[in-house]
């Protein structure tokens, strides 16, 4: 009959018919490319996307040939992700489904090619901010690491850790209200959406602490004047691309 | 209990999935949409409530999948990733809720077919499998099983050549037919290969509509038939004298799967079957 085994998660007992474990999916395109891929990571008002911008300024500048790519953004997927958010759709599963269906479009289509080609790509948020959301959204964390297993490591993924009241701190100041998905209103935390909110990052924030250690994510202090921030990004960055002045891209 | 392929969704509670999952697959123009067709009406005809679903038919994700072919620059991960976000959709929006309303869910095809189409298109085989560890196991998996000389006529006098069916995104040059040929083999050796790991049931699909029908008949009824419920849809109990006595055994033929008491579902059964009834403790039409 069946090969495979029984396995107890949590209340319940299900069939198991392959191996579980799988160690580690192969990554397309493999690790060894010309190119250089910074990303950054933290939670909403971090500072991550102005650290980011700042970063592309000064690389350009130098001359790299420097490629920027946002979250979300694939021109293929992300009709359905509006519809799915627009018409509250999504359950965990999807919307971390949905947006793994993006970050492909974006590889295989945009980052890979391009770290091939020997540029400098610049990600705001990567694999982690998925870790972080779907999993404090209940979603399985083995599950969605397997899930983006297709992706490749970044060259530096800066993580911008800050407390949670002063992100929230900058966020109110800076926007008249939250999103309902943003503000994880789908799975129930709080009926007020600025308490949801508040819980839900607290719970990604968890989980990117979680992944400081798992995934070696270079921490900024993002309490830190942006100018001292930039610094260290700036310093960490040049250590990585003195050894690949082939990318640059003008004189 | 039913069982998932290793990881259980959030929410998800396996508990009371009374219904019967059955999944046709096989190979483009194997016959299996003529078939779910001819199933659907054929249980209905029965008594049974039937749903059934296939690939880009979910609500978020089907019409992104369409739009996304229509071009030509859908990546396979992306593409393989498109169809799990359509098959998790229908899994939780439709499948789900109907096998817990005790429906019987036809699918024209299932996991399988994604994990073929993401293999002959180089994907990693552990990959694919990983993210498919949330899908239901089925009742039944009937594979309509076809050589590839007999699916060519087969797609040259209905369709034609499809840009998809004929793997033109993985087989290089502009040659439709010897694509075809080439994408479609390798899909039914990646298809045997799952026949044994999934434990297919085999159907002949080169006989004619008739026959193949026939053939899934009889095996759906063995499926549809290991559940009690059968009885009491075939009008064994029609004189039953009033609810009561019909809810207690109703209670009997189902407790055996309902290990805890559900007594939502209990019930639901209750008052579905009072509703049936007329004046005299009969059932009505």
């Amino acid at each position: 009959m069946t090969t495979g085994q029984n396995l107890r998660i949590g209340p319940f007992e299900v069939f198991c018919p392959v191996a579980p474990a799988i160690e580690r999916s192969p990554q397309i395109g493999g690790q060894n490319f010309p190119g250089k891929l910074f990303v950054v990571e933290g939670i909403d008002g971090s500072g991550k996307s102005t650290q980011l911008s700042l970063l592309h300024k000064w690389l350009e500048s130098k001359g790299y040939g420097v490629v920027f790519s946002t979250w979300n953004s694939s021109p293929l997927v992300k009709d359905t992700t509006k519809l799915g958010k627009k018409k509250k759709m999504l359950t965990p599963a999807t919307f971390s489904l949905i947006h793994a269906t993006d970050f492909a479009d974006r590889i295989e289509r945009s980052i890979l090619p391009l770290l091939k080609a020997g540029a400098v790509v610049l990600c705001d948020r990567y694999i982690y901010t998925a870790f972080a959301r779907d999993v404090a959204r209940g979603m399985d964390s083995q599950w969605v690491r397997e899930l983006y297993g297709f992706a490749m490591k970044p060259t530096v993924a800066f993580y911008f850790r800050v407390p949670l009241e002063t992100a929230i701190g900058r966020l109110v100041t800076a926007r008249d209200g939250f999103k309902f998905y943003e503000a994880g209103l789908d799975i129930g935390l709080s009926d007020d959406r600025t308490e949801s909110f508040r819980l839900f990052q607290g719970r990604i924030l968890a989980e990117y602490e979680k992944m400081i250690p798992e995934f070696h994510l270079t921490v900024i202090d993002a309490t830190l004047p942006v100018e001292v921030q930039q610094a260290q990004v700036r310093q960490i960055a040049k250590t990585h691309l003195d050894r690949a002045k082939e990318l640059r891209v003008k004189p | 209990m039913r069982k998932t392929y290793g990881k259980i969704l959030p929410g998800m509670n396996l508990s009371e999935l009374s219904g019967k999952l059955i999944v046709l697959e096989g190979t483009d123009g194997a016959g299996r949409t003529t078939q779910i067709n001819l199933l659907k009406t054929w249980l209905e005809e029965r008594g049974h409530a039937v749903l059934d679903t296939g690939m880009t038919r979910s609500a978020l994700a089907g019409e992104g999948i369409r739009r996304a072919k229509e071009g030509n620059n859908l990546g396979r991960v992306t593409q393989s990733l498109f169809y799990a976000t359509d098959f998790i959709d229908r899994l939780e929006n439709e499948i789900v809720p109907a096998l817990r309303a005790g429906f019987i869910v036809l699918t024209d095809r299932y996991i399988y077919s994604l994990m073929a189409r993401a293999v002959v298109r180089g994907m990693d085989a552990a990959w694919i499998r990983s993210i498919y560890k949330v899908a239901l196991v089925p009742d039944a998996v009937i594979y309509l099983r076809i050589n590839i000389d007999q699916l060519i006529p087969r797609v040259i006098f209905s369709r034609g050549f499809d840009y998809w069916e004929s793997g033109m995104d993985v087989f290089p040059g502009q040659d439709m037919y010897e694509n075809f040929r080439s994408y479609q083999a390798s899909l039914l050796t990646e298809f045997e290969r799952l026949s044994m790991e999934y434990h297919f049931e085999t159907v002949d699909a080169s006989p004619d509509v008739k026959r193949v029908f026939a053939d899934l008949q009889r095996k759906v009824l063995r499926i549809v038939e290991s559940d009690r419920r059968t009885d009491y849809l075939s009008g064994r109990s029609e004189q039953a004298a009033n609810p009561l006595e019909k809810l207690t055994e109703t209670w009997t033929a189902r407790s055996w799967e309902l290990k805890v008491k559900d007594f939502d579902t209990l019930l639901r059964t209750a008052a579905a079957h009072a509703a049936s009834l007329n004046g005299n403790g009969h059932r009505v039409a």
